[in-house]
This record gives structure tokens, sequence and C-alpha cells, in this order.
């Protein structure tokens, strides 16, 4: 089946995309005022055990639907072999999910659960493989699907994975598989991205997908320093952390953040190939609808 | 080859405390050659439990063999006796032939005096590193001989996770991302195009997943 999502129906048309981001936290409250995230944004992702041990990203999803947003129901492999993340897939569906962000996820050391065992039955492109099939109405053995399936497929991208042929090459797997849509590591340095895009659209692949560009407003210096620290994947120049640092005070810092993300997002906009942009809110969701809403 | 390393002495004392005639029972093969389990290593570990048995008053008699295999029927004969002898037998050969010592001595005790690692080769002097996981189902030929499934933390199979960087793996600093390697090699040899290909889910039932392993060779068995 076609998925018919706001986000899917989104992407046919010719709008500049504004999705965003909400984190579910280790409790059993889903507090987010679905407000915060203002009337640009299309769809919310909503993580999957993306720091440590949180609500489960189905729940924390069906609350953030039940509030009016339409969400995107990040799954990872990390957690769930084949058997648990087909069960989740077919009761999200159940539970009117629409959209699925299909992804590994970080390894389970570097969220503070390093003494847990790690799952990996299958990696991201195999993910996306699989719900391509259950889009057809069979499970990965063959087994029919009883009911109507019918989710839009999104899968991350790292524009800052090198070599570039080596990226391309993994980014025109996941299409291949079935990745309607891309949505990138945070973008902090435009030149940096506007390479990767353009070697995205000269493999053919902005034709096929939809590439949606990461941006992540930073709290403050602290913050950019312990990101780029823990993860590889952030890459974070260190013009923009003393620009946070010389800032003031944490409210100016976080400011300041505010102020990066939007001259990114205005740098971003009319680059050929791009249909929109990922904010990546996580925590700080107030951020969403001013940013989304500044560079209309 | 079975890389293993020592428990260390503190933990030993503690698992043989009960006991007083104590075999330490060393392994000629893969232990011996990673430097965790053979004649020098048993020597070492004897001394370090007679030490600690004077310090801390326990009364141990320790007794010092190595055999050329614990995991071979022939060889362990050879410390039949020995084993008798004592109250309980300290084995410094890999899990496997710790366990094969005890199934074959049901009323010893038998304990292991290493933490088996993995299967691996000696990269360069005191150097060991994981290439095989033994997962029952090969698919090196698909990656230009470098195994994701061992050397990937997240046992990708179809490229790099976004987390890659050219120098490092995600998890830890000191170790390449096995998917850099895969991609240099395929590209020295010429294979890029294998990268292309989607692997489909991996069937893991070959794999400790599918349970305790066996194999049986009809064509050896009499």
């Amino acid at each position: 089946m076609k998925p018919d999502s706001k986000l899917a129906v989104t992407m046919g048309g010719k709008e500049f995309i504004f999705t965003a981001e909400y984190l579910p936290v280790a409790g059993t409250e889903v507090t987010i005022d679905p407000k915060l995230f203002g009337s640009n944004v299309i769809a919310v992702n909503v993580a999957d055990n993306h720091h440590g041990v949180s609500m489960s990203s189905l729940a924390a999803s069906l609350a953030l639907s039940r509030g009016g947003i339409e969400p995107v129901f990040q799954i990872i492999t990390r957690d769930r072999n084949r058997i648990a993340l087909q069960s989740d897939l077919l009761g999200a569906a159940y539970l009117g999910m629409k959209n699925v962000l299909c992804l590994s996820g970080f390894h389970q050391t570097l969220i503070g659960c390093s003494e847990s065992a790690n799952v990996f039955d299958i990696d991201s492109v195999q993910l996306i493989d699989i719900v391509k099939k259950m889009n057809n109405g069979q499970l990965l053995d063959g087994t029919k699907i009883q009911g109507n399936f019918a989710m839009l497929i999104g899968a991350a991208a790292n524009p800052n994975l090198k070599p570039l042929e080596l990226n391309i090459l993994r980014l025109s797997k996941k299409i291949a598989a079935g990745a309607d849509f891309i949505q990138t590591q945070p973008v902090f340095d435009v030149d940096d991205f506007k390479v990767w895009l353009e070697a995205v659209r000269n493999a053919g692949l902005t034709d096929k997908t939809a590439i949606l560009a990461g941006v992540m407003p930073l709290k403050g210096a602290a913050q950019a320093k312990g990101l780029a620290d823990t993860y590889t994947d952030y890459i974070i120049p260190e013009a923009i952390i003393n620009r946070l640092d010389t800032a003031g005070g944490i409210e100016a810092q976080e400011k300041e953040g505010v102020k990066i993300t939007a001259e990114i997002i205005n740098k971003l906009r009319d680059l050929p190939g791009l249909k929109g942009v990922h904010i990546l809110s996580g925590g700080n969701e107030s951020t969403v609808s001013e940013l989304s809403g500044l560079s209309q | 080859m079975i890389v293993a390393e020592r428990k260390t002495i503190p933990e030993l004392v503690e698992i043989l405390r009960p006991h007083k005639k104590i075999l330490v029972l060393g392994c000629g093969t893969c232990v011996t050659v990673c430097l965790s389990g053979g004649e020098r290593e048993v020597s070492i570990i004897s001394s370090a439990l007679r030490i600690a048995s004077r310090v801390q008053d326990l009364n141990f008699e320790i007794d010092e063999l190595t055999i050329e295999r614990q995991c071979d029927n022939i060889f362990i004969e050879q410390a039949a006796e020995p084993i008798r002898k004592a109250d309980a037998v300290l084995s410094t050969a890999c899990g496997a032939g710790v366990q094969a010592i005890a199934e074959r001595f049901p009323e010893k005790p038998v304990y292991a005096g290493l933490n088996t690692t993995f299967l691996g080769i000696l990269e360069e002097r005191g150097v060991w590193t994981e290439k095989c996981a033994a997962c029952g189902a090969c698919i090196l030929h698909k990656y230009g001989g470098i195994c994701p499934i061992t050397r990937c933390a997240k046992r990708m199979l179809n490229g790099p996770c976004g987390g890659s960087r050219e120098d490092r793996c995600e998890v830890r600093a000191d170790r390449p991302c096995a998917w850099q390697l895969i991609y240099k090699r395929l590209k020295d040899i010429n294979q890029l195009e294998r990268l292309k290909e989607m692997e489909p889910a991996k069937n893991w039932n070959p794999s400790l997943s599918g349970g305790p392993r066996m194999l049986i060779r009809e064509d050896h068995r009499v």
C-alpha cells in the first residue's frame, strides 16, 4: 500500500518541509506541549532510546499523535531482533503510525548502557528492506500481513562521513532498498554540506528520495563540546563553539545557538535538491516554532 | 587461535579458597601461544597462589602440570592421575578445555583460571586482536577478507554506520572502522561493485543463536 501520511503528501509537493524531534524521557508521561512545534512542522520524529532507557518510541509516538502531531516513529536495530521489529511495526500501523525512520542506533556503550548486550540481528538497510516488503503486504519470511500496512520509509545519512565515495555508496543502497526520505546528521558547516549534496544530486539520488538536512540548535558551548567528544558523527566547527562560548551566560548562549541555526537554515533553503530541514530539537523543543517560522 | 587472559590472582584465590590440594593444569596449544595458560603461566600462577596461601594462611598445596591439549582425550588421559589426587583443578585452558576436563572427571571440581576472550591473531608483540566470531556461515569472500560481523561493533552488513570515521570506529577511538577497511580493500582489489549489492538479513541459525553447535562428519565416523 502507498503511505498517505501528511509527510508523504507534503513531500509530493513543492513546499520546503520542516520536521522536528522529540526525545522521550525516562518516565511514564509525555508532557510535551504540541503547540511548541508550531504550525510549520509537518511531522515530529520520536527517538528510540536515543540517550539511554526512555519511554518506548511507539508509546510516545502515540502520545504525540493524540496531541495532534504526526509522528515519525523511529526504530533502531540495536535493541530488537527481526521478530520484535516486525511485531512493533505491525503494532505501529494498528496505532495509526504512518511514518517510520529506520536506524541502527548509537552503540549502547555511547548511551550509558555499556553492560547491556546488543542485538543487531539486522542492519538499517535490511530494516528498510523489511518495511518495504511489509508495505507490499508481506513479512520478511513471506507471511501475508492481514490488514493494511503502509509506512513512509525514512533513513538517516551523515554528510560528514568520509570518503565521499563510500558515503554515496551507502546512501544509494538505502534509497535502493526503499527509503522515501533521508534525514541527515546535523549540519554545522554549510559549505561542507553543499559538497555532499552535490554528490548526492550527481548520483541522481535527489530525484528518488526527499533529503531533509538536519540542523541542531545547540544550547551552549558545553553541550557542543560534549556532543563532539562523545559522538563521532557530530562535526562541530571550532568557530561555532567559540561563538557560543563568547555569547555570554547560559541564556545568551542558548539564544546564540538558535541564531546560528536560523542562519544555517537560511543558507540551506535554496540549495538545489534539498527538500527541507529536520530540526534536531530533542530536549530543546521550545526553539522549533521560532526556527521553522523564522525562515519563512 | 583462541585468545584468553588470566583471571586476577585475588579472583583465583577466592575461587580456590575452599580447597587444599589444587592442580593447576595448563594447556600447550592456543593459550600457550597467547601467553595466558601454558607451562610458563602455570608456573607463575602456582607461585602466586603459594604466596597468597602463605600470606592468608590458606594451606594450599599446589601441583603443576601442563598437557598438550585439554580438548583432546588422548592428552587428558595423561593428566588423569594428578587430577584424581587433587581436591580441585584450576584449568588454564580455554573454556572448551575447562569443560572437557570437567566432563571427564565428574566427581572433581574444575575451575576456569582464564577468561576466554576471542578468536584472533597476534597483531604485534603483546597485542592480540579479534578476527572471527565463528558465526558458522562465513561471508569473508564478500567483504575483501575483512569480517563485518566480528570487526564492526554493530555487525553492519551493508556499509558503515553514521558514526564511522576514516581513522576510527564510533565506539572506540583506538579501533579502526571495519567498513573503512572493507571499502579500501575492495577498492584495492577492484571489487567495489560488491558494496552496491544489498546483503539480505543474515541467517543466524548456524551461529550460537541456533543453540549449542555440533559438527558431525559422517565420513570420519567409524
